[in-house]
């Protein structure tokens, strides 16, 4: 592994951040539909309904991706150093469960009182329990994993991956209890969705994972030590139980909110910090915002093939996730597996 | 899996001897797994037969009465044998392996199907077959053929309107081909803008929804038209371009139940046929 320099540092952040740029545009002028870009330059009034497609479906669509995607990215490489393991993903620590199950809870109640309600209720209703949920999740998850006042990696591990198979267990049974169409509503939310028209929702989402994402990566350097062992980074100052703390709570306040706004989008937050990882090596000062780039750049790809492969059909996007990621993952990791059990 | 194959057939070895099919005309004991077959047989006059009903079969009300023995996808196959039915009857989505289990034990079970016209007239014959009333199907068809033929009668010359039919908003999933309510848009003089889809339900596009400007907008996600004033039109307010929300033709579906593949066929037919051209029915409501 080469020595991390300034110039190494920009070099591949900017390079990722140009092709995210780049991709950004490319993505929202592809779709199920064909639309130039040129005429909605020429007449961009929500009367034409080549600007509606464009402003009101693709764009909001493809920046939520870019947000979706970053912060599953950074969530995960930052929970894989956190628990010292390389299974971490985001959906591991039992966040994503406690936020499906209020989230699904939401969704079969609106529909029960769904002509008593206002509309913006009804809207929001699930996003916002399924972020009440996260943070309940959150909090309960923190104190279970606590051992003799201390927040441990194989406990967290543990309690997390527990309460995401009792949380899945419940949606089931909710699930047996609930009609048909409630039963196919609360399946279509579970394999999560990028669909959105309304930029308030993605404002404040990325207003919420800018925060989150930044304090993460401000801890690069931090990590780094925490990677060296328990020991050695006491050693070297570094306030252990402090930074295992702060790294959870801001990994599951992440996520949390990701899974309210888009379902669970699984693969993102395993893979891409895997992958540049391989390339880029181990260092979390770069990794860390590398995954943010790469993270938002692979789910708003998945999500343009998820919008035009079986057009005028969509394909669930956690289904193109995991069919891109996975074998391509596999390929990389016989290739250059060396790279990784020597690490 | 294999302890309930296991189980079967110790059942099947120590209890019961395999009830044979009757073949006589009287007293047929017949449980129904899906709201569509109770429908059938309440209209062929055979409810006096029916011994089990799924918990989702909701009419007529007088099926308040019958006992319940499972759900439409998980049937309890204790209950059903423990009732000593003539036949089962169930439609496709019923579990497979609970179908598997009773027809092991020598229950009859007949499964029809019901996804095109075609296939539900069809299935009407085979239960009224199954209930030893054949000559009431045949008339039950005949009644639904001529209703069905009266509303086409009414939008004879009725200009074809784009359709778009869908049961949820987020994702959006619409009404595609190969499934009868396909086939009830195209009768009612309407173009089913999901139909090149190729599946029953899909996933559809939004943008492709708005870009092929449906005149017609019928979802199932609103809640009914007459319990629901609120005027939610939830996803389609942001789209004021489509010309079925410029136009205020985005409606609710009265009920669902309403849209079954059974005898309330021509129900289903007339309430699509009204949402899409209201001014052919004024008279006859509201």
């Amino acid at each position: 592994m080469s020595y991390l320099t300034k110039q190494k540092w920009l070099l591949v952040n900017s390079a990722l951040a140009i092709a995210l740029i780049l991709s950004l545009v490319l993505c929202a002028a592809i779709g199920a539909e064909h639309i130039s870009l040129a005429q909605i330059w020429h007449s961009p009034s929500l009367d034409n309904p080549e600007a509606v497609i464009f402003f009101r479906i693709r764009l909001p669509r493809v920046l939520l991706a870019v947000i979706v995607g970053g912060a599953l990215g950074v969530a995960g490489a930052a929970l894989q150093a956190l628990l010292h393991n390389p299974l971490a993903c985001p959906h591991l620590i039992g966040v994503s469960g406690g936020a499906s199950l209020c989230g699904i809870l939401a969704l079969v109640s609106t529909s029960v009182l769904a002509s008593h309600t206002p509309e913006f209720v009804r809207l929001s209703f699930v996003s916002v329990a399924a972020f009440a949920g996260a943070i309940g999740t959150t909090v309960l998850i923190y104190r279970l994993a606590l051992v003799h006042g201390r927040l441990q990696p194989y406990a967290l591990l543990l309690t997390g991956v527990v309460f995401n198979a009792f949380c899945s267990a419940l949606i089931m049974l909710v699930n047996s209890l609930v009609d048909f169409y409630q039963s196919h509503a609360i399946l279509f939310w579970l394999m999560g969705s990028l669909a959105t028209h309304d930029y308030v929702t993605v404002g404040l989402t990325s207003l919420y994972v800018l925060i989150g994402v930044t304090w993460l990566i401000a801890q690069g350097r931090r990590l780094n030590l925490l990677s060296l062992g328990e020991e050695g980074a006491l050693q070297l100052g570094v306030d252990i139980e402090t930074l295992r703390r702060g790294i959870f709570l801001a990994a599951s306040l992440l996520v949390g909110a990701i899974v309210a706004v888009s379902g669970m989008i699984g693969f993102v937050g395993l893979i891409v910090p895997h992958l540049l990882r391989l390339v880029f090596g181990a260092d979390h000062r770069l990794l860390l915002p590398a995954s943010l780039f790469g993270g938002a750049l692979f789910l708003v790809w998945a999500d343009t093939l998820a919008r035009t492969v079986a057009s005028p059909s969509e394909l669930p996007v956690g289904v193109v996730t995991a069919m891109c990621g996975g074998p391509f993952f596999l390929y990389l990791l016989r290739k250059e597996g060396r790279k990784v059990f020597v690490q | 899996m294999r302890a309930r194959a296991v189980l079967a057939l110790f059942l099947l070895l120590t209890s019961c001897t395999p009830s044979e099919p009757k073949k006589g005309v009287s007293s047929r004991r017949i449980v129904s797994l899906a709201p569509s077959v109770t429908e059938t047989l309440f209209a062929i006059g055979a409810q006096a037969e029916i011994i089990g009903i799924c918990t989702f079969c909701d009419f007529p009300r007088e099926v308040e009465k019958i006992d319940r023995v499972g759900s439409y996808s998980a049937p309890n196959v204790e209950t059903i044998i423990a009732k000593r039915p003539d036949v089962v009857i169930g439609v496709p989505p019923n579990n497979p392996e609970a179908i598997a289990t009773l027809r092991q034990l020598g229950i009859r079970v007949v499964i029809v199907e019901v996804d095109t016209i075609e296939q539900i007239r069809a299935a009407i014959r085979t239960i009224a077959q199954e209930a030893g009333r054949v000559a009431q199907g045949e008339s039950l068809l005949s009644e639904m053929d001529t209703r069905m033929a009266a509303i086409r009668a009414r939008l004879e010359g009725a200009p074809q309107r784009r359709v778009l039919m869908v049961v949820g908003q987020e994702p959006l999933i619409a009404v595609g081909s190969g499934i009868f309510l396909n086939e009830l848009i195209t009768q009612a003089h309407g173009i089913n803008i999901a139909a090149d889809a190729n599946q029953p339900w899909t996933r559809f596009s939004l943008e492709v929804a708005v870009a092929k400007q449906p005149e017609v907008i019928i979802d199932g996600s609103m809640g009914s038209e007459e319990n629901d004033k609120s005027e939610y039109l939830g996803i389609w307010k942001s789209f004021p371009t489509i010309p079925a929300v410029r136009d205020g033709r985005v409606h609710g579906t009265r009920s669902y139940t309403v849209l079954r593949p059974g005898p309330r066929l021509p129900d289903g037919f007339e309430e699509i046929a009204r949402l899409i051209h209201p001014e052919r029915f004024q008279e006859s409501h509201e």
